[in-house]
C-alpha cells in the first residue's frame, strides 16, 4: 500500500472524491431548517441540486472519503486493501475548510462524509466524529451533513455521530447475505443491520419523547417475516442494543433526515424480485428514507465478478428505481410487480406499464371519478398529474383536451383511461395491441440509455424469461 | 347591426405595481372588460403591433392604487391567488398584464375557488407561468455561484429568464446571515445587497457594475480550482451521459457557473448590456 504524505489539498481532493464517487446517494433532502442567524447554513426538505456532473447525476454535497486507506478487502471496491492505488487521508481541519469555503460560494448544500476503514472501525469513526463536531461547534456549520456509520464500531460512537449529522447511512452493499459473504469477506449482514436498527430505535425514541407525530412510525410493522433470516432476528431486538447516551447540548435532533442505504446491482446473481423484497423490508421495518441502487462497475477487473464490457447495467438500475418509487409513493407492493415465476423487470416497459398490461381487467379508469390510488395506477400518470386532475375536476368535468392543457402526458395513459365514459380513440383493450403501441414509443427510455436497444428489441416479448446470465449483460 | 366600439388598450410599466395600476384604471372606467386590453411596456417597444381602431392609454404607475388592488385580491380572493398573480407578474411572458387582468376578472367573480379551476385556459396559463417561475427560482438556489472579493464581499452575477432576483435572495439571506453579498441580475440592471444584521435591499440602476467591481481575493482562484477538480473527479466515466446532464442543467445557466467557465474568466464581473 502506497501511503503518500504531503500531498497538496487539491491532489487529496481528487483522490478522495474519485474514491467516493461510486456511492450513489447525493441527496440533501429530508430536513427543513432555517438559518440560525449566527452561523452559516440552512436546509430545505426538498433538497437542492447544485450542479450536474458529466454522468448526469446531481451534485448536491461535497462527497468525499475521509481516507481511502482500508484494511478491508471487498472484491468490488476500488479501495480494497489488495489494490495498488495512491492512499491518502484528510485531516478534520481540511474537511472543515473545504466544506465551509465551498458552502459560502454556494457550490454545495453540505457534506457527504464516507470513509475507508483506517486502523479499525472505531478509530475511523472517531475521526469522522471529530470532523463533524468541529464543523458544527467551532465553525457553526448549519447546513446538511450526511455521514456513514461504520459497521462494527462502538454503538456509543454511532449514537454520538447521530446528534451531529442530518442523515446517516450504512451500506447494505449486496442484496443477500450470501453475496456479501462471497465478495466482502470482512463484512457480515448482522454487523451491517445492527447500526441500522440502532439508529432507527434511537430516532423513534427521540420522536416519542418529543411527541412528534411521524406518519412513518404509525405504519404498521409487518410481522410475518421469518425469524430465521437476519432481518427477522434484528427486528426482534427492540431494545438493549445500547444504553442511550446523554444528548449533547446542541439543540439538534437525532438524524433528523433519517437514514438511507445502498446496494450494488449486478455484481451477484440476485433477481430483481429478491432485491425489491429486501428494499420493501427495509422501508417497512427499518423505517429507511431511501434505498439506493448502484449499477455495478467492475473497477477491479476481478475474475470473480461479472465483466461489465457492455457498460454498467444502467437500464436495470433505472427499472429498480422506478419500482422503488412505485412502492414508496404509489401504493404498490413488490408482489404486485414481481413474483418467483416472473422475478425480473421487463427491459422494454417500465414496471407500471408492465403491471397494467397484466391487469387489463382494472382498466379503463374514469378520470372524473377514480380515487387517488386508482389514478396513480395508470401508466404515464404520476403524483403531480393526479393532484392536478383531482383539483381541476372539482370545478369542471374534464375531457381529453383539458388533460392536455393540464400538462398530463397522454402517450401511455390514453390506452387506460376514459373521460366522461369515452376513450380518446375507439380502441379495444387488448394486451397485444396495447403492448405493440406502447413499444413504438421510444421516448419512454431514459435519456442516453436507449441507444443500445436495437439489437435485442425483438427477442423478449411473448415469453419473458430472463436468466441471471442474460441479465448480467444489460 | 351593433355599433362598433373602439378597443381601449392601457399601456403600463412592466412591474406588478404598473400592472395593478392599469387594472384599477381599466376596471373603474366601466368601459366593459371585453373592450379593454392591458399591455405591459418593454424596452424593445410594444409587443403587439399598433392595432387599428384602438385607443392607446398610457398608465402612470400609482403605488397607492397598486396597494389597494393587492389588498383586495388578498381579501376577496385569497393569499394563494395573490401569490400566483405576483409570480406571473415576474415572468417573462409577453401579455402577462392582460392575462392577470383576465385572471382577476374571474377571481373576483369566483372567489378563492379560482385556483382550482385548472381547466379554464386563463387559470391554467397562470399556473403554467407560476411553475416556470418557481422552477427557475429553485434552479438558481443551487446554480448561483459566489466569488469572494478582496474585501470579503461575495458577489454573484445571474442571467435569469424571469425576473426572479427578489424571490431568490431571501434564501441566501437566511443561509448566509453573517456575509455581505451582492447578487446582480445581468439582464435587468438590478442588484440585491445583503449585510449582516440588516434587511436586504434591491437596487435598480445603470451604475451597478461600476460600484461593485473589485479585485477578487487571493484565495479565490484556489477554491475555484479545487471546486473544478472535485467536479471533474466525481463523475463516473463509465456512466457518461451528456444528454442527461444537459436535460438537468440547461446550457443557459452555465455561463454563470464556476465549473463551466475556463480559468480566470470569472475574475471580472460584467453585465451584458443590450
Amino acid at each position: 500500500m502506497v501511503i503518500q504524505e504531503n500531498l497538496s489539498i487539491q491532489r487529496k481532493l481528487e483522490i478522495l472524491s474519485d474514491a467516493a464517487k461510486y456511492d450513489v446517494a447525493c441527496t440533501s433532502s429530508g430536513v427543513d431548517r432555517k438559518g440560525s442567524g449566527t452561523g452559516m447554513g440552512n436546509s430545505m426538505a426538498c433538497g437542492i441540486c447544485h450542479t450536474f456532473s458529466a454522468d448526469g447525476r446531481c451534485i448536491s454535497l461535497l462527497k468525499i472519503l475521509f481516507t481511502n486507506e482500508c484494511i478491508f478487502d471487498c472484491k468490488y471496491c476500488i479501495n480494497r486493501s489488495s489494490n495498488d492505488v495512491v492512499r491518502t487521508s484528510f485531516t478534520p481541519e481540511e474537511v472543515c475548510e473545504l466544506t465551509m469555503e465551498f458552502y459560502r460560494r454556494n457550490y454545495i448544500e453540505g457534506l457527504f462524509l464516507s470513509s475507508g476503514i483506517l486502523v479499525s472501525p472505531n478509530h475511523t469513526m472517531e475521526q469522522l466524529l471529530r470532523t463533524l463536531v468541529l464543523l458544527r461547534e467551532v465553525h457553526h456549520f448549519n447546513g446538511y451533513i450526511h455521514c456513514k456509520a461504520i459497521p462494527g464500531s462502538d454503538p456509543v460512537l454511532i449514537e454520538m455521530l447521530g446528534w451531529y449529522a442530518d442523515r446517516m447511512s450504512v451500506n447494505l452493499e449486496l442484496p443477500t447475505a450470501e453475496g456479501l459473504k462471497n465478495l466482502a469477506p470482512h463484512k457480515n449482514r448482522k454487523s451491517i443491520l445492527k447500526p441500522i436498527r440502532q439508529i432507527q430505535l434511537r430516532r423513534e425514541h427521540e420522536q416519542e419523547h418529543l411527541g412528534l407525530p411521524d406518519m412513518q412510525l404509525l405504519r404498521k410493522q409487518i410481522s410475518n417475516i421469518s425469524k430465521e433470516n437476519e432481518f427477522g432476528e434484528m427486528i426482534a431486538r427492540q431494545i438493549g442494543l445500547t444504553a442511550y447516551q446523554p444528548r449533547p447540548k446542541s439543540g439538534r435532533h437525532f438524524v433528523p433526515a433519517g437514514q438511507s442505504t445502498q446496494m450494488i446491482i449486478g455484481a451477484t446473481k440476485e433477481t430483481d424480485y429478491q432485491i425489491m423484497s429486501v428494499s420493501e423490508t427495509l422501508y417497512q421495518n427499518f423505517n429507511l428514507k431511501r434505498v439506493f441502487y448502484s449499477a455495478f462497475v467492475n473497477v477491479n477487473q476481478d475474475s470473480r465478478l461479472p465483466a461489465t464490457t457492455d457498460g454498467p447495467p444502467l437500464l436495470r438500475e433505472h427499472r429498480l428505481y422506478q419500482a422503488d418509487w412505485l412502492i414508496r409513493f404509489y401504493g404498490f407492493q413488490t408482489k404486485d410487480l414481481l413474483s418467483e415465476k416472473n422475478p425480473n423487470f421487463n427491459v422494454l416497459l417500465d414496471p407500471k406499464c408492465d403491471w397494467a398490461l397484466r391487469h387489463l381487467e382494472m382498466f379503463p379508469v374514469e378520470i372524473n371519478k377514480a380515487d387517488y390510488y386508482t389514478l396513480l395506477r395508470v401508466p404515464g400518470i404520476g403524483t403531480n398529474s393526479v393532484k392536478r386532475i383531482m383539483m381541476a375536476r372539482k370545478s369542471a368535468v374534464l375531457d381529453f383536451r383539458d388533460l392536455k392543457r393540464l400538462g398530463i402526458v397522454l402517450k401511455r395513459a390514453v390506452y387506460f383511461i376514459t373521460c366522461n365514459g369515452k376513450m380518446m380513440y375507439p380502441i379495444h383493450i387488448n394486451e397485444d395491441f396495447i403492448t405493440r403501441q406502447l413499444l413504438e414509443d421510444k421516448g419512454k427510455l431514459p435519456l442516453g440509455l436507449g441507444h443500445d436497444m436495437s439489437y435485442r428489441q425483438l427477442s423478449l416479448f411473448d415469453d419473458f424469461h430472463v436468466s441471471p446470465q442474460t441479465l448480467a449483460k444489460y | 347591426m351593433r355599433k362598433m366600439i373602439p378597443q381601449r388598450i392601457y399601456v403600463c410599466d412592466d412591474s406588478i405595481d404598473g400592472i395593478f395600476t392599469a387594472i384599477y384604471q381599466a376596471w373603474s372606467s366601466r368601459y366593459g372588460h371585453a373592450n379593454i386590453k392591458i399591455e405591459e411596456k418593454y424596452d424593445s417597444g410594444n409587443y403587439s403591433n399598433y392595432e387599428l381602431f384602438s385607443e392607446y392609454i398610457p398608465v402612470t404607475t400609482d403605488y397607492a392604487v397598486a396597494v389597494k388592488v393587492a389588498e383586495s385580491i388578498q381579501a376577496k380572493i385569497s393569499e394563494e391567488a395573490y401569490q400566483m398573480v405576483y409570480h406571473t407578474a415576474l415572468s417573462n411572458y409577453q401579455g402577462k398584464a392582460d392575462l392577470i387582468y383576465r385572471f382577476l376578472i374571474l377571481g373576483f367573480a369566483m372567489g378563492p375557488k379560482i385556483v382550482q379551476h385548472l381547466s379554464n385556459e386563463v387559470v391554467n396559463q397562470v399556473f403554467v407561468l407560476n411553475r416556470k417561475v418557481n422552477n427557475e427560482v429553485h434552479h438558481l438556489l443551487g446554480f448561483i455561484r459566489f466569488t469572494e472579493q478582496e474585501n470579503k464581499i461575495l458577489t454573484s452575477v445571474i442571467h435569469p429568464q424571469n425576473n426572479v432576483l427578489s424571490l431568490v435572495v431571501p434564501h441566501f439571506a437566511d443561509r448566509l446571515p453573517q456575509e455581505r453579498f451582492i447578487i446582480i441580475d445581468g439582464n435587468r440592471n438590478m442588484a440585491a445587497l445583503h449585510a449582516p444584521g440588516k434587511q436586504w435591499v434591491m437596487i435598480e440602476s445603470d451604475e451597478i457594475t461600476e460600484n461593485i467591481e473589485q479585485e477578487v481575493s487571493c484565495k479565490e482562484a484556489e477554491y475555484q480550482e479545487l471546486w473544478k477538480a472535485f467536479f471533474s473527479s466525481i463523475a463516473i466515466v463509465e456512466r457518461r451521459n451528456y444528454k442527461l446532464q444537459r436535460n438537468n442543467l440547461p446550457l443557459h445557466f452555465r455561463k454563470d457557473m464556476t465549473e463551466f467557465t475556463p480559468a480566470n474568466a470569472r475574475s471580472n464581473h460584467s453585465i451584458d448590456r443590450k
